[in-house]
């Protein structure tokens, strides 16, 4: 009895440190992603088999829609392309590093965790596929979160909303900086330490400021959707919602941002 | 029959709990997630606690917290100090009427996930406030359902 109970605590430290426990620990992130494969196992089939009876026109306008999105979002690149030239000219004449662009990867959910209060996505491209820890979650409208632990070919990655997330950001009208932190509930976000005096305003936009080297700076995060300050107090109660849509959809982007090396552990 | 099936049915029923238990729900939803594994684990502890034990618990709750991503060990503790409750008082808690015992299991689970807060404030992992609670009455309502299933399941396996 008292030997098990030492053993959970010896675990509790030893796992989470020692890196002679990597490899087993890569091995059973893996197993543990097996689980939920297993568990989202009849919603795949019902989805494979609901495909598979798709009927030829419901596929063939499928298509066409898909062929004008592609249209429009190739114009709109094209636009990009330009913008980004001008973008790194102006930076160049203001002396400021370019941006770095990195690869990303595009992973599939498979699960999301279920111990309630840590919201963590179970993905399933691993260090195999050039996955690392710290990497930054992009969804199609901001960011989502970063990856935690890895393993050979499945990831897990927490979410911005989780309790023990924060992410440096930046007003876009004002450029004001600071962190936007979860508190585990998943449509809400809070931004901390703004002095009562900020230069803040209900419906502003902020994105990754890019500070701290984890996220690429310019992605969106969240939008200020509330602002309370409290007579006499320090700092403004400010409360965002994150612009990506964290429990819907079933693609997201692994950014491998250039500075991704330092490591968290879960 | 009697033994040479017992050890298969308990596992595969906790492992069946486990996939039940990581089944994709909304992500708004997950508070209305019952605590499975750790109910059947109760369960067979209070039915057969010379069978599952300490052991049984300590492997399931760290398994739960490899699953979760949690610091694995902290659940595990927690499990281990609750079977060990159950352990220590199972003839009487057969004889609570089901809600009584509904509500016994609830505080049992609650504990172990109590303790295994408390472990991840030691090591800085500092959580949502009392948000891991929500899943308790979800868990207490299971239970009566967890527990005939698994008594109807144990009664034609003949497990002892």
């Amino acid at each position: 009895m008292l030997v098990v109970l030492i053993l959970c605590l010896s675990t509790l430290f030893v796992f989470r440190e020692n890196p002679r426990i990597a490899p087993l620990r890569t091995i059973l992130i893996d197993a543990t992603a097996t689980v939920y494969e297993i568990a989202v196992a009849p919603r795949e089939a019902w989805r494979g088999l609901t495909n598979y009876f798709q009927s030829r026109r419901a596929l063939q306008e499928e298509n066409a829609r898909l062929r004008q999105e592609n249209l429009v979002m190739q114009g709109q690149t094209q636009r990009l392309v330009s913008v980004l030239a001008e973008n790194s000219r102006y930076r160049a004449l203001l002396n400021s590093s370019e941006l770095i662009e990195g690869d990303v990867i595009v992973a599939e959910i498979i699960s999301v965790s279920a111990d309630p209060v840590r919201h963590l996505l179970v993905l399933d491209k691993g260090s195999d596929q050039g996955v690392a820890n710290g990497q930054a979650l992009l969804g199609a409208a901001g960011l989502m979160g970063q990856v935690v632990t890895t393993g050979a070919t499945t990831s897990r990655a927490m979410l911005i909303t989780d309790s023990t997330h924060a992410v440096p950001v930046q007003v876009v009208r004002s450029g004001v900086r600071a962190l936007v932190a979860g508190i585990g509930d998943i449509d809400q976000l809070i931004v901390r330490h703004l002095a009562a005096t900020t230069d803040i305003r209900i419906g502003d936009v902020l994105v990754t400021s890019g500070l701290g080297g984890r996220f690429p700076p310019g992605y969106p995060v969240a939008k200020v959707t509330d602002i309370y300050i409290a007579p006499g107090a320090a700092f403004a109660t400010v409360t965002a919602v994150p612009l990506a849509h964290l429990d819907r959809g079933r693609h997201v982007l692994i950014a491998q941002y250039a500075a991704a090396d330092a490591t968290v552990t879960p | 029959m009697k033994n040479a099936h017992a050890r298969w049915v308990i596992w595969s029923s906790l492992f069946v709990g486990l996939i039940l238990y990581v089944a994709p729900l909304p992500l708004s939803w997950r508070w209305f997630r019952p605590e499975l594994p750790l109910l059947v684990l109760f369960y067979w502890n209070l039915a057969l606690p010379h069978r599952v034990g300490i052991f049984s618990a300590a492997v399931t709750g760290l398994t739960l917290d490899i699953i979760n991503g949690s610091a694995v060990g902290a659940l595990g503790f927690g499990a281990v100090i609750s079977t060990l409750f159950i352990l220590l008082n199972y003839q009487r808690l057969r004889q609570f009427d089901t809600l009584l015992q509904s509500v016994a299991m609830g505080l049992l689970v609650g504990l172990a996930l109590i303790i295994e807060r408390w472990l991840h404030g030691f090591l800085g992992m500092t959580g949502a406030g009392l948000g891991f609670i929500y899943s308790l009455p979800a868990t207490i309502l299971f239970w009566p359902l967890v527990r005939n299933s698994l008594r109807g399941l144990r009664r034609y396996y003949e497990v002892e």
